[in-house]
């Protein structure tokens, strides 16, 4: 454990060392969900729409991209970060340090990532205020509770996808066409600005990504559309026990082939 | 062979694949041992294997034969094990965090070798004291000089006192004064103090003969030689080296007539060119080989030395330990 919060400390203080990055965090959360609200007006005119609630089940278009675009943060913060933060301490020079310590490198992975979701959190929080404050987002303490539930085991899972990400920046170094190919493919294929039920192939794909069953529930948190409570957990459930196993795996014989490569510290 | 507390390698091979059919063994079979507590020194020319070697005790790189045990530990079957008992040092300033000041990259680097919360406040203010940086704790690194920031370097390698160091390369690119700090640190505080089993690499033949009780000659991804500094001079078949020193450009084509007299090694080093014959009689080859330089370049001493490693290298090897070298 002290190695994971010495980790988060270490990534903390080397962000607060960039005060541009800190200007960063603290603007694009305004500048990520604005436009999504623009959109929805410039499109359908107001918050309704009786064809788009044909398909999502709810017709308030304008909450629903809210919550796709709020809450969609934590997985392409997870893709991103942890795709790149191997790649950062390959760029200070010291990943070699740290995969010559007896840790083994999930833990400081997961330290990454615990750290990020922190970021992801309260750029959420940032969001949902200036949600709440200017756009008609309501939320009730008894909301909290099922919401952070929901959160927990989405971000589960996407440590799985992180550990993948991770392990394919140590493979092919320069992971950035990759990452962005994924985050476009999970745009494509989770409900975040439409419902997946606009195709069928976008419904088969979403059925395997966390993220789909996260935000059916936190709409349905939110905006009271109907869903099976203990099914979809079940269900995130099943997916992050796949899925975390799985990211260690892949991790785990990707590093041991650079070891046997010998290309573990090359850019 | 588990029993070893320092280092002990059999038949040790690493192999890069480039493309089909064409690789590089850059270990070669290496076997060697290296007792608890004494300083061993592994010197060879860039691309010799050293650099390979360490990383494959640190178990940064995975070897395709043989055995290597660090501490009891075999670096295959417990690299946990290995790594508990390595601290490993290497030259250039990359490793450390630039952002972090010296106390928040030991504190970092405490937590992963597991120092006990209890002790890392105390081994830290005792690094910092050791390393002559307690001044600068606060400083983020990126404001230290590179000599500071190796000393800093040395500091993390030892924050969880580990009994055994890989020293690579650890005075590369530093000025005079402060390579010559590190290495009086690693004879007389690693060595002699502190008593850490040591396998220090190097292409700098001096540092090596300076510091080391043994040396192992590695070309190739091979071990050419291991003795002591003092044996391994002895193997020179000549007792003695004529040297010029000139500035110009000669190659060994122009001493074609004089090979038959001894072994030659043409090197370069700080903008002059040497020119080391070494051979049992001085005197009968002194006017031919200035007659030779004088032709080519501006003759600035001659003088007649032992030999040095870097001649034993040579001989044995026919290959220089510097970069910028030709030799026969």
């Amino acid at each position: 454990m002290r190695v994971i919060i010495e980790e988060m400390r270490k990534d903390l203080k080397i962000l607060l060392a960039y005060p541009v990055e800190i200007a960063f965090w603290i603007i694009s959360p305004l500048l990520w969900v604005v436009p999504l609200v623009f959109q929805g007006r410039a499109l359908i005119g107001g918050l309704q729409s009786s064809a788009f609630g044909a398909l999502a089940g709810t017709s308030e278009y304008i909450p629903y991209v809210l919550i796709g675009g709020i809450f969609s943060t934590y997985m392409f913060t997870a893709v991103w970060s942890m795709g790149n933060a191997l790649r950062n301490e390959m760029f200070y020079g010291t990943l070699e340090h740290i995969l010559s310590s007896p840790v083994r490198p999930l833990r400081i992975l997961l330290g990454k990532a615990l750290f990020n979701s922190l970021l992801s959190t309260c750029f959420v929080a940032v969001q949902i205020t200036i949600c709440v404050l200017f756009f008609g987002l309501t939320i009730t303490l008894t909301k909290i509770l099922p919401m952070v539930f929901f959160l927990i085991l989405l971000m589960i899972g996407l440590y799985g996808v992180g550990f993948i990400a991770a392990a394919l920046t140590l493979l092919i170094k320069e992971a950035h066409g990759v990452l962005h190919l994924f985050e476009y493919i999970l745009f494509l294929f989770t409900p975040i600005r439409y419902p997946v039920e606009v195709h069928p192939i976008t419904r088969a794909v979403s059925a395997i990504i966390p993220l789909t069953y996260a935000l059916v529930a936190l709409r349905g948190i939110l905006l009271g559309v109907e869903f099976d409570f203990a099914r979809t957990s079940l269900i995130l459930l099943g997916i992050d026990m796949l899925i975390v196993p799985a990211g260690i795996w892949i991790f785990a014989a990707i590093e041991r082939r650079t070891k046997q490569r010998g290309t573990l510290a090359e850019y | 062979m588990l029993q070893t507390r320092g280092i002990e390698l059999k038949n040790l091979v690493k192999v890069f694949k480039k493309k089909k059919k064409d690789e590089v063994r850059a270990v070669d079979g290496v076997s060697f041992r290296i007792a608890e507590g004494e300083l061993f020194g592994l010197l060879g020319p860039n691309g010799a294997g050293k650099t390979t070697l360490i990383k494959c005790l640190s178990t940064l790189l995975i070897p395709d034969d043989g055995t290597a045990i660090v501490g009891g530990c075999d670096v295959n079957a417990d690299p946990l094990g290995v790594r508990r008992k390595l601290g490993v040092l290497t030259g250039g300033e990359r490793s450390l965090y630039w952002k972090l000041t010296p106390v928040e990259n030991l504190n970092y680097f405490a937590a992963l070798y597991g120092v006990p919360r209890s002790e890392t406040k105390e081994r830290i203010h005792y690094l910092l004291e050791l390393m002559d940086l307690f001044d600068k704790k606060h400083e983020r690194v990126e404001r230290l000089s590179s000599g500071m920031k190796q000393k800093l370097s040395i500091a993390r390698t030892l924050v969880h006192d580990p009994p055994i160091l890989l020293i690579d390369e650890p005075t590369l690119g530093l000025d005079p004064y402060f390579a010559r700090f590190i290495r009086t640190f690693i004879k007389t505080e690693l060595h002699e103090q502190l008593k850490k089993t040591i396998l220090l690499t190097t292409h700098y033949m001096d540092e090596a003969d300076e510091l080391c009780e043994r040396i192992a000659f590695m070309y190739n991804g091979k071990i050419k030689a291991l003795d002591t500094p003092h044996l391994l001079k002895k193997r020179m078949p000549q007792e003695q080296v004529l040297e010029v020193k000139c500035v110009g450009d000669i190659d060994d084509q122009a001493f074609s007539s004089m090979h038959e007299y001894g072994t030659l090694n043409l090197s370069k080093q700080d903008g002059f060119t040497y020119v080391r014959m070494s051979t049992e009689n001085p005197e009968d080859l002194l006017s031919g080989v200035v007659e030779i330089v004088r032709d080519r370049a501006r003759v600035l001493s001659v003088s007649v030395t032992s030999p040095t490693l870097e001649d034993v290298f040579v001989h044995l090897t026919g290959a220089s330990l510097k970069d910028d070298t030709t030799q026969q």
